[in-house]
């Protein structure tokens, strides 16, 4: 189960588990981000490779107009991927 | 039962993930543990599914629970030779500009589980993996 939309400020708010089967749903949302953002992980327990490209195809779109992400309340698991994965080098990245 | 046989759909990452969590929540495996179980059982039956197009038959997934630690073991009946314990040569370190998207899921699993071992022989791939407690999980 994965689900994402926007909050009240403007967030993106991601919750469940974002895999393979998820990922379309997940690339369909990102795709029309246009403008700086912040992704609220608070509730989202999971994340493949599949969810990591993504976020990085996002970023590089986002950047091309100096625009970028930023992940918050990312939780110790999703965090250990992102640094094996060198995602704290091109995103902001706030852990819970 | 700790086996079970599955279709080669990625719409099946998440009965895999059911099939998986149902054992592990039942032996009360610590989440420390859970967590790269479940990475690499997707990436890896992804993989299986998406790059060995030629096979037909199910995939099976065998999941073992001891002293708090877990091993696993998927077998493709029909598959080309793919180790998958060699390095991608995945450039994290590369630029944003630089990255592309896609290559992250071997790389990971060879990083977040505690041992990965690969074998083919006639026409067969099995693919065994472990992830250990460690101090404090249990």
């Amino acid at each position: 189960m994965f689900e994402i939309a926007f909050g009240d400020s403007g967030e993106v708010i991601c919750q469940g588990r974002l895999d393979a089967a998820q990922s379309e749903k997940a690339e369909a949302f990102m795709s029309e981000l246009r403008e700086d953002r912040t992704l609220d992980f608070e509730q989202l327990e999971y994340i493949s490779s599949a969810g990591l490209a993504i976020l990085l195809k996002t970023q590089k779109r986002l950047s091309e107009s100096g625009a970028a992400l930023k992940i918050v309340n990312v939780n110790k698991h999703i965090h250990d991927i992102f640094r094996y994965s060198g995602f704290t080098a091109i995103f902001e990245i706030e852990t819970k | 039962m700790t086996e079970q046989y599955f279709s080669r759909t990625v719409d099946n990452v998440g009965a895999v993930y059911r099939f998986a969590e149902d054992l592990l929540e039942a032996a009360d495996i610590h989440e420390a543990v859970r967590f790269p179980i479940h990475l690499a059982l997707e990436e890896l039956f992804v993989n299986l599914v998406t790059y060995n197009t030629a096979g037909s038959k199910d995939i099976l997934i065998d999941v073992e629970i001891h002293d708090g630690g877990v091993t696993v073991t998927m077998t493709d009946f029909e598959a080309e030779d793919f180790d998958v314990t060699r390095s991608r040569g995945v450039d994290i370190e590369a630029s944003l500009a630089e990255r592309k998207p896609g290559g992250l899921g071997l790389h990971l699993i060879q990083h977040m589980v505690d041992t990965l071992q690969y074998e083919h022989r006639d026409h067969r791939s099995r693919i065994r993996f472990t992830k250990e407690a460690q101090q404090g999980d249990v």
